[in-house]
C-alpha cells in the first residue's frame, strides 16, 4: 500500500453546520430543504451564499443534485461538485473529496449536504424504490432471493456473529438504549421517550434477527456542512473542526467474491487507512458518532476501528464504556440514526462539529478533541467512509 | 419494486438456466474458479474465458434470516419467510442467498441444495431446500 500519511491532514476544516427540522413528514420538497439547509450552514460560517464555489451530495433515492442547487442559488460555475450514490456507505466520501479539493485549490469553499423525504417520501425500507429509482447492479442477484432491504443483509451479518461469538440480542438492545438514551435531551431528536431492555426486547420483529428496536428512523429533513481551507478557517465566527484524515471504500458483500466470514467487520480495512492519512489511532480518538442504521453496525464498528477485541463489545457495552457522560469512548453522543433521525449520517458530522466546538450544551462530552465520524461500514454497498476531526 | 430479478445481457444465462430448471455458474476454462453472481471476467484470474457449467448444487447454511417485514407489495403473502445464505460446496468463498422452502428447523452446517424455480420463459429464480 502506498503511503496514506500523504493525506493533506488538517489543510481543510468545517466551518459551519446547518439543519432543519427532522419529522415524519417535512410538508416540502427535497429542494427546499437542501436549500434552507446549505443557507443555515453558510450563515453559521460567517459567509455568503456567493462565497461558495463548490457542492456535494450523495444519495440514493430521491436528492437534489448540485447543479440544480447551484443554479437556485446563483452559483454561475461551481469548481468542484460530487453527486455520489450509495447512500449512508458514502456520507464521510464527501468530507474527504472536498478536503481534498480544498488542499489541491480547486475550489475555495465547499458545501457538502444531504436532503432526503426519507419517511414521506421514498422510504428507504425499499417498499417505496420505485421505477426510474437507480438500482444497484448486484440487485437482480439480491431480489431473486427477497432479499431487498438493507436490514435483512445486516441482519445476516449479525446472525452470524451472534453464532460465532455468542453475541446476543440483549447485546444489541444495549446499542439501541445507548443511542436512545442520548438521545433524550436533543432538541433535534426525533425520539425522545426513554428505552428499557423489555421495551426493546418487546418489540416486533422486522427482520430476525432485528427487531423494530434494531432499526434506523425513517427521516424527513436536511444537513449541509461548510468546508474551507485551514489557513482561511482561522477566520470563522467558531472553533473550526479540521479533517486530519479520511479514507473510503472496501467493505463485505454477498457478492465479493473473497470473503469468506461476514463476521470480520468490513470497518477493519478502511480502519487502517483512516489512521494513517491521520497519523492517529484508536487510543487517540476521543469520542466518536458511528454510522448507526442498524445495532450491530455500532458493535462490528467498535471492533473494526479498534476499540475492543471481536466477541468482546457486549461486556463493554455493559460495563458503560461507550456512555456519554461516563464512559471512556462516548459514542453517538446525540443519539445517531437509532433515535435522532436518519439523514444519511450527515448528522454526525454536525453533532461531531458541535462537540468539537464545545457548544453541545448538556450532551458536551468531557473529552472532545478529537473524532471519529463514519459513514455505513461496507455492508449491502461494499462502499465505506469516514474521518477523523479535530478541534483547531 | 418487483421480486423478479431484471436480467442485463451478462446475466441473461443464469436466470434464464434458471427458468428452465438448471442451477449454472460460470466456471474459468483457464484456472478452473467459479463465479458468482455472473459477470463478465473472471473473479480468480481476470480472464475472460468463461463457460457455464452446472456445480453439484449442494453446500452449507452459514447464515440466515427471518423477514417478517413485507418489503414491497408482492412479499405481504410471503411473511414471515426465511432467507438462507449458503456456502457452495465447490468453492468456499461463493455464498449465495435464497428463500429457504423447507420445514426443517434451519441451522449453520444445514446440508441443503439448490432448487431453481421458474417464473417467466427467460427468468427464473435460486431456491434452497434441505437434503
Amino acid at each position: 500500500m502506498s503511503d496514506r500519511s500523504r493525506f493533506p491532514r488538517a489543510q481543510a476544516a468545517i466551518v459551519g453546520i446547518g439543519c432543519t427540522e427532522f419529522s415524519k413528514d417535512s410538508g416540502v420538497g427535497v429542494f427546499t430543504l437542501a436549500a434552507k439547509a446549505v443557507k443555515a450552514a453558510v450563515a453559521d460560517a460567517g459567509l455568503q451564499v456567493e462565497d461558495v464555489d463548490g457542492l456535494c451530495t450523495f444519495g440514493t433515492n430521491d436528492s437534489i443534485p448540485p447543479n440544480v442547487l447551484a443554479q437556485a442559488l446563483g452559483i454561475q460555475s461551481l469548481s468542484f461538485y460530487v453527486d455520489q450514490f450509495y447512500g449512508g456507505s458514502v456520507s464521510l466520501s464527501m468530507l474527504g473529496q472536498a478536503t481534498l479539493a480544498l488542499s489541491a485549490g480547486v475550489a475555495d469553499c465547499v458545501v457538502c449536504y444531504r436532503a432526503l423525504n426519507g419517511r414521506s417520501g421514498v422510504r428507504m425500507s425499499g417498499s417505496s424504490v420505485g421505477d426510474g429509482q437507480r438500482l444497484p447492479w448486484d440487485m437482480q442477484f439480491k431480489v431473486s432471493a427477497k432479499y431487498i432491504a438493507p436490514s435483512q443483509e445486516i441482519a445476516m451479518a449479525a446472525r452470524a456473529h451472534m453464532l460465532k461469538y455468542g453475541t446476543t440480542n440483549e447485546d444489541f438492545g444495549r446499542i439501541a438504549i445507548l443511542s436512545r438514551t442520548h438521545a433524550l435531551d436533543n432538541e433535534r431528536a426525533m425520539m425522545r421517550t426513554p428505552m428499557t431492555m423489555d421495551d426493546y426486547l418487546a418489540s416486533r420483529w422486522i427482520v430476525e434477527p432485528f427487531r423494530k428496536f434494531d432499526c434506523c428512523l425513517e427521516t424527513d429533513g436536511a444537513v449541509a456542512v461548510v468546508l474551507v481551507r485551514a489557513d482561511r478557517a482561522k477566520d470563522s465566527p467558531h472553533r473550526p473542526a479540521l479533517v486530519q484524515g479520511a479514507a473510503w471504500g472496501g467493505g463485505i458483500t454477498v457478492v465479493n467474491n473473497g470473503h469468506r466470514d461476514l463476521t470480520e467487520s468490513p470497518a477493519r480495512p478502511i480502519a487502517d487507512r483512516l489512521y494513517a492519512a491521520a497519523g492517529l489511532g484508536p487510543s487517540d480518538i476521543q469520542f466518536a458518532e458511528l454510522y448507526d442504521c442498524f445495532t450491530y453496525n455500532v458493535l462490528s464498528q467498535i471492533e473494526g476501528y479498534g476499540f475492543a477485541e471481536p466477541g468482546t463489545v457486549g461486556d463493554k457495552l455493559a460495563d458503560g464504556a461507550f456512555d456519554r457522560a461516563t464512559g471512556t469512548l462516548p459514542l453517538n453522543t446525540h443519539g445517531g440514526l437509532l433515535s435522532e433521525g436518519y439523514l444519511h449520517g450527515l448528522n454526525h458530522v454536525y453533532e461531531a462539529v458541535q462537540q468539537i466546538r464545545g457548544e453541545a450544551e448538556h450532551r458536551q462530552v468531557e473529552r472532545y478533541e478529537v473524532a471519529l465520524v463514519t459513514g455505513q461500514l461496507g455492508y449491502v454497498s461494499d462502499y465505506s467512509s469516514a474521518a477523523v476531526l479535530v478541534g483547531a | 419494486m418487483t421480486t423478479i430479478p431484471v436480467p442485463d445481457r451478462d446475466t441473461a444465462p443464469y436466470w434464464a438456466a434458471l427458468a428452465q430448471g438448471r442451477f449454472e455458474l460460470q466456471r474459468c476454462r483457464d484456472c478452473r474458479s467459479w463465479t458468482w453472481p455472473a459477470r463478465p471476467i473472471c473473479s480468480g484470474c481476470h480472464g475472460d474465458n468463461l463457460a457455464w457449467e452446472e456445480p453439484s448444487g449442494t453446500g452449507e447454511v452459514y447464515s440466515w434470516v427471518v423477514t417478517h417485514q413485507a418489503y414491497g407489495p408482492d412479499l405481504a403473502r410471503l411473511v414471515p419467510y426465511t432467507v438462507a445464505l449458503v456456502r457452495l460446496d465447490e468453492q468456499d468463498d461463493i455464498l449465495i442467498p435464497g428463500r429457504f422452502v423447507s420445514d426443517a428447523e434451519i441451522h449453520q452446517g444445514l446440508r441443503v441444495r439448490a432448487v431453481p424455480e421458474p417464473v417467466t420463459d427467460e427468468v427464473g429464480i435460486l431456491n434452497w431446500e434441505s437434503t
